[in-house]
């Protein structure tokens, strides 16, 4: 167990944070919008970190960052990412499906530029030596940051999906027309479920700037967005769990799960170096045949529902498939 | 007060022409601004000649998004596939790099052809990957979004399967793959109306004239032959159509062949424009063929060659002091023009169905 926390540490940090920035990505998908913006507000809230932490808070030898700070710097973060979110929010959630995605997209791409070319961001080589709270090469203990994020993020989707605003997001997507004549905002909610994932992108990235030491424009990219939407959908989009175990697990999946398979005794050497070094190739295809086997998503809302007899046909499973409103 | 009937048509008629008129006056400040800037024309032929193949780049995303209703995220890796089987197939050999270091083809063809066949190439390989990915989705019945993260997984395999076969380093094509030819032509100075003479390299005018050639072929394909009808019938209602006969699976494995085949092609010109960075090549060009569809329209040929061409000449006019932010060009268009016209350039607003 040691052991295998020594050498997974960072992988295992990396899982809970993948879990909260698919649950970022969930909270529009909640109310219908397929947005990609969440690297955009994860590559924000890293700089805002970065900047904090090596030009406001100075001072502290390495090793012994508070990690109160820390606490603060991801509120700040969170708070600049929720404000880019209205920004870009409120013109752009007029768009549908496919353009509100790519609308997103190229906010991210510009930001990505903007980063590559402000002297005060560091330009490519980005900002370093952020400081550590902790003195240790494997960074299993930002797992007590981590955790709790992810927790506290988790619990309070949770909470949301059962709570009047979750309603009204789930209106939204299932008929945004129906849900307007009973009264929702549509412009509202979804400038609301825009927002909540931001803040919560942005706090993964403050937090993954001081786990990754360094902070540059390749922190947030296109690649980081459809990873995302692949954690979510792998995981299921009808739940918050989904995201969540959807993340961890692709997350887990080429760095720790195929590695231990490769390191397996018996295996032929010929498969062990394939599967150590074809371990993207394994990814990309698991991806697509999860999809296959797995339409809905790992974990579906009935998946922990016991079997009632009632005799309401069961729609559930029907609409269980992830569905964007296009036109 | 209620507007009547009839003073709301008005309105209407004088919008219509005060926004035509107000876009027309802006076309021609924009032509003449091209034309009396300094180095104006030169800026103009070479942004045409990335836009050229930026727009045979999208069309590949726009054949399948007008029939399958999804965006193809494999295209940016068979883009890339195209460039490498063109550089196989003219007997280079692979690098040092990977399981195949070394290795080489018993023949080598000449660069026009096995460009051809590069291309005919990554046509196979996209009918492989609509029958791998695409395929049993759509006979399930799945979503969408669904398609786009299988496409997605596939297009990381690809990439990967690259790197690991003939590695990550930079493959250049030969010299003067064309034969002898001068490196670039001078125009001079179009009879004093550009301040500076024109230069344009070969290459840029192949690139060009391929890119044009590969439109003109694909738009006489799909309006002028009777395939190219069924293929517009399954774009409009694929149960339809196949209710009257059309083998909708044929149909969309050839799209597939076809958008292959032209994406191939676009990664060997831009590969011979520059070279073939590596296995994440067509990734980054992927992301703009995405700028390029939409800025002109999703699922419309003309939109998308418009839509490759304006970015192309946009990026060609950002002053060289500020070249650094060329490549966010394309999404600040895309951004502005999704919140003036958000159904695109070249696109009509979609009838909101209740």
């Amino acid at each position: 167990m040691e052991g295998f926390l020594s050498t997974y540490g960072s992988a295992i940090v990396q899982m809970a944070l993948a879990g909260v920035l698919a649950l970022s990505l969930y909270l529009p998908l909640m109310a219908g919008q397929l947005s990609l913006a969440s690297p955009g507000f994860y590559a924000v809230g890293g700089y805002v970190a970065a900047l904090l932490s090596t030009r406001v808070f100075t001072g502290f030898p390495n090793g012994s960052y508070p990690i109160l700070l820390i606490a603060l710097e991801m509120v700040v973060a969170g708070g600049v990412s929720a404000l880019f979110a209205l920004i870009i929010g409120i013109p752009s959630l007029r768009l549908r499906g496919v353009y509100l995605a790519l609308a997103t997209i190229a906010f991210v791409e510009v930001l990505r530029v903007f980063a590559l070319n402000q002297p005060w961001l560091g330009g490519a080589v980005g900002i370093y030596n952020i400081p550590q709270p902790f003195f240790s090469a494997t960074r299993v203990e930002y797992l007590l940051l981590a955790l709790p994020l992810l927790l506290v993020s988790t619990l309070f989707v949770a909470r949301l999906e059962r709570s009047r605003i979750g309603r009204a997001f789930v209106a939204l997507r299932e008929d945004e027309l129906a849900a307007s004549a009973m009264g929702i905002r549509p412009t509202y909610y979804k400038v609301l479920a825009f927002t909540i994932g931001a803040v919560l992108a942005g706090m993964t990235g403050a937090l993954n700037a001081h786990i990754l030491n360094t902070w540059n424009p390749r922190q947030g990219t296109f690649d980081l967005a459809i990873l995302i939407l692949a954690y979510v959908l792998v995981g299921g989009s009808r739940t918050f769990l989904g995201p969540v175990i959807g993340g961890a697990f692709l997350v887990a999946l080429p760095e720790i799960i195929l590695r231990e398979v490769a390191d397996a005794p018996g295996l032929h050497p010929a498969i062990a170096t394939f599967l150590r070094d074809g371990r993207l190739i394994l990814f990309g295809v698991l991806i697509a045949v999860s999809v296959f086997f797995f339409p809905y998503g790992l974990v579906t809302p009935n998946l922990f529902k016991r079997r009632r007899k009632t005799n309401v046909p069961r729609l559930e499973a029907a609409k269980a498939a992830p569905k964007v409103s296009r036109g | 007060m209620r507007l009547s009937n009839q003073s709301l048509q008005q309105y209407r008629r004088l919008w219509w022409f005060a926004s035509r008129g107000l876009a027309a006056a802006a076309l021609v400040l924009l032509i003449t601004a091209i034309l009396t800037a300094p180095s104006g024309l030169q800026n103009l032929f070479n942004g045409l000649a990335v836009g050229s193949v930026y727009a045979i780049f999208a069309l590949g995303y726009t054949l399948i998004f007008s029939i399958l209703r999804i965006i193809n995220f494999t295209h940016g890796a068979i883009f890339t596939l195209g460039a490498y089987f063109t550089y196989f197939l003219t007997g280079a050999s692979v690098g040092f790099n990977g399981l195949l270091a070394n290795q080489r083809l018993p023949f080598g063809l000449p660069f026009p052809i096995a460009m051809i066949g590069g291309g005919l190439l990554a046509g196979l390989c996209g009918i492989l990957i609509e029958r791998v990915a695409f395929r049993p989705l759509r006979n399930k019945g799945a979503d969408p979004l669904l398609t786009l993260v299988s496409s997605l997984g596939v297009a990381v395999a690809i990439v990967n399967v690259i790197q690991l076969l003939v590695g990550a380093e930079i493959y250049s094509y030969p010299r003067n793959p064309f034969g002898e030819m001068p490196a670039a032509l001078n125009l001079g100075t179009f009879g004093g109306l550009s301040q500076r003479p024109v230069v344009i390299r070969t290459i840029q005018v192949i690139i060009f004239a391929v890119s044009m050639a590969t439109v003109v072929l694909l738009t006489y394909f799909v309006n002028g032959t009777k395939i190219g009808k069924a293929l517009r019938a399954v774009a409009e209602d694929a149960t339809t159509s196949s209710l009257l006969g059309i083998n909708t699976n044929f149909l969309i494995s050839l799209t597939f062949f076809i958008s292959g085949l032209i994406g191939g092609i676009a990664g060997t010109l831009v590969g011979l424009s520059v070279n073939v960075s590596g296995p994440y090549f067509g990734i980054n060009f992927g992301l703009k063929g995405l700028a390029v569809i939409v800025l002109g329209g999703l699922g419309d040929i003309p939109g998308a060659v418009v839509g490759g061409l304006v970015i192309g000449v946009a990026e060609a006019f950002v002053p060289s002091e500020h070249v650094a932010y060329k490549e966010a060009i394309a999404f600040a268009v895309l951004f502005l023009v999704l919140l003036l016209r958000p159904q695109g350039l070249l696109g009509r607003a979609a009838v909101q169905k209740v």
